[in-house]
């Protein structure tokens, strides 16, 4: 009995802190976090609009697609549909992930409505080496994957950038930061398209 | 009666000018080094992580000198710890509420504000033996020193790296940026170089 | 083997290419107080060590059994910092206890851990890298404490040399100590894009 007293004198404001504390935290949490969530989606969905310029919103098509990387990774990812102001689909977008130089590249592709030409990428976020790998996020680079063919695209070193094929020229400085943007859109396309055509969403084949 | 309020109007301006030159938490008290070669890659980035050591700081000084006569001597660690992660933790969910773009430049520094030297060291150095008034001065005066501190290195660090201030262009289109002010280097180089710089000031004002 | 491959590439890349002071800016108070004598040094580095890879445990653990998907989910900082509080007590008590000299050598660096960035950083950063399995954790956070460890030698070995040498009045001390920090950064540099 006198223990409990003891103890009761010692922490009586430990623990009539902690509750205040833990309930003004949860006053800021509840009041703040729907404008949290919203922040979230409109990231998303701002890079999404200045890819696809028409696009007015957005609609999860497939959720939780597989997609196999190196060294048996997995990693998960959901696909997008890009409606227009009519609400007629005007493509597909969905955030791939992979290795970079320094640390992991993540970005948003988009791909026109039948998964055959690609509207290109934004960059979401990545640690690429300043003044060199960071030339990712600038348009030498952003151009080349406007319009080019969805699939089987090849890095190359020297070439010229202007001409719109599966050949993309690396930025100079930067091979190993190109060549992860180039790989991440490989590995990721061909799955995309399995799915898309396995769930009926674009047409099997020619 | 009038010298008594001269005295503590005295030791008001004192202890808020303290914080800024005399006995400035980073510069002279080296205390809180963490976040200031971290954020100070810009200024906007510095600005916010500034503004909210201050908010954390005020908060934390103005419960803990409430508090100042319940405290037990061996549980007071605990309970500045406390207050200063639940006030860190609302600073947190403001940012990522209000300002998403500087939540995710800062990263993992603002909860690094909990274990930010420089509010610990005022909570037991001041609030805990001081009244409301000088301990709210005193948050201030140490706020506004090391918001003052970081951004004189961000706008050292900025205008190297990319020519630009507060995305305003200040120095000439010829200037070829020095990446490496950006990285890690150019942060330790430049708050070595400026704390070289301020010992050798007051040691000639001394 | 590929458990052991991926375990054995996140501890060299903490260790050296993410190095947490040298990268990540974590840990500086200790690592310009601390780093006069290779000796204390290490004696450091092998306490943050030990007290980084229990919290980094620890934290994990609480995240994911019980903090993550839950509304509880917003008091993640608090519940963090009361780890590594509590985890630097008990290493206290036990250094105390049965290492009575070590304890002395130590004085006032002990508790100062908890408010080691390091720690509480390394714990975040797990959670923002995502990792999801336990042993990941762990190697991590050891990694850390090394590399850390590491890092504060090789500075009190270079300070060591640099008592010797003749550092103008103003800059000695932090000053220098910063700036020979940002040289070992630059050195560092090189062994980004080790690890693919």
């Amino acid at each position: 009995m006198l223990k409990i007293k003891y103890f009761a004198q010692q922490s009586w404001l430990l623990i009539i802190s902690s509750f205040c504390f833990g309930l003004l935290i949860a006053i800021a949490s509840a009041a703040w976090s729907p404008r949290i969530e919203q922040n979230e989606k409109d990231k998303l969905n701002k890079l999404m609009k200045e890819l696809i310029t028409d696009a007015n919103h957005f609609e999860i098509a497939i959720e939780g697609v597989q997609i196999p990387g190196r060294k048996g990774k997995v990693s998960e990812t959901d696909i997008y549909n890009v409606l227009d102001a009519a609400s007629s689909r005007t493509g597909f977008a969905f955030v791939a992930v992979g290795a970079g130089f320094a640390d992991k590249i993540k970005l948003v592709i988009a791909v026109d409505s039948r998964c055959e030409k690609l509207f290109g990428f934004k960059v979401l976020s990545s640690n690429e080496t300043p003044g060199f790998g960071s030339k990712i996020k600038e348009d030498y680079l952003g151009k080349q994957f406007r319009q080019a063919p969805a699939g089987g695209l090849e890095l190359v070193k020297v070439g010229n950038a202007e001409v719109v094929d599966s050949q993309i020229v690396a930025i100079t400085g930067a091979t190993v930061s190109s060549e992860a943007v180039v790989d991440i859109f490989n590995t990721y396309i061909d799955k995309i398209k399995e799915q898309l055509q396995t769930k009926g969403l674009i047409g099997n084949g020619k | 009666m009038v010298n008594e309020s001269q005295a503590s109007g005295n030791i008001y301006k004192q202890t808020l000018l303290a914080g800024l030159w005399r006995e400035n938490p980073v510069f002279r008290l080296l205390l809180g080094m963490c976040p200031t070669l971290a954020v100070t890659a810009a200024v906007k980035p510095a600005l916010t992580m500034g503004l909210c050591v201050i908010f954390v700081l005020l908060c934390s000084n103005i419960v803990v000198s409430l508090m100042r006569n319940l405290l037990k001597p061996h549980l007071r660690i605990l309970m500045f710890t406390l207050t200063i992660a639940t006030f860190v933790t609302i600073a947190d969910l403001f940012l990522k509420a209000f300002v998403p773009e500087m939540s995710e430049t800062l990263g993992p520094y603002v909860p690094l504000i909990i274990v930010n030297c420089i509010i610990i060291c005022r909570a037991e150095a001041c609030a805990s033996k001081n009244g409301l008034a000088v301990s709210i001065i005193d948050a201030l005066g140490m706020g506004a020193g090391f918001t003052l501190t970081l951004c004189v290195l961000a706008s050292i660090r900025e205008p190297l790296s990319t020519g630009q201030i507060f995305e305003v262009q200040v120095l000439p289109d010829g200037f070829v940026p020095w990446a490496a002010m950006s990285m890690p280097v150019g942060a330790f180089i430049t708050l070595g170089l400026l704390l070289g710089l301020v010992n050798a000031v007051s040691k000639r004002k001394a | 083997m590929d458990t052991f491959n991926i375990l054995l590439m996140g501890f060299i890349s903490i260790v050296i290419v993410n190095n947490l002071v040298l990268t990540k800016f974590l840990g500086i108070c200790p690592y310009l107080g601390v780093s006069g004598r290779i000796d204390m040094a290490f004696g450091m580095g092998m306490a943050v060590t030990f007290v980084v890879t229990l919290s980094g445990t620890l934290t994990w653990l609480i995240d994911h059994l019980i903090l993550m998907g839950t509304p509880l989910e917003v008091t993640r900082y608090v519940c963090f910092i009361l780890v590594i509080a509590g985890a630097v007590q008990l290493v206290e008590m036990y250094v105390r206890k049965f290492f009575p000299a070590l304890y002395e050598s130590f004085g006032i660096f002990l508790p100062l851990i908890t408010t080691n960035c390091a720690i509480l950083g390394l714990c975040l950063f797990i959670n923002l890298w995502e990792i999801d399995n336990l042993l990941e954790a762990v190697v991590l956070s050891f990694g850390a404490g090394i590399g850390f460890t590491m890092a504060i030698c090789i500075m009190a070995g270079i300070r060591e040399n640099l008592n010797l040498a003749d550092v103008p009045q103003c800059l000695k001390g932090a000053p220098i100590t910063l700036i020979t920090a940002g040289i070992l950064t630059l050195a560092f540099m090189g062994f980004t894009g080790m690890i693919r």
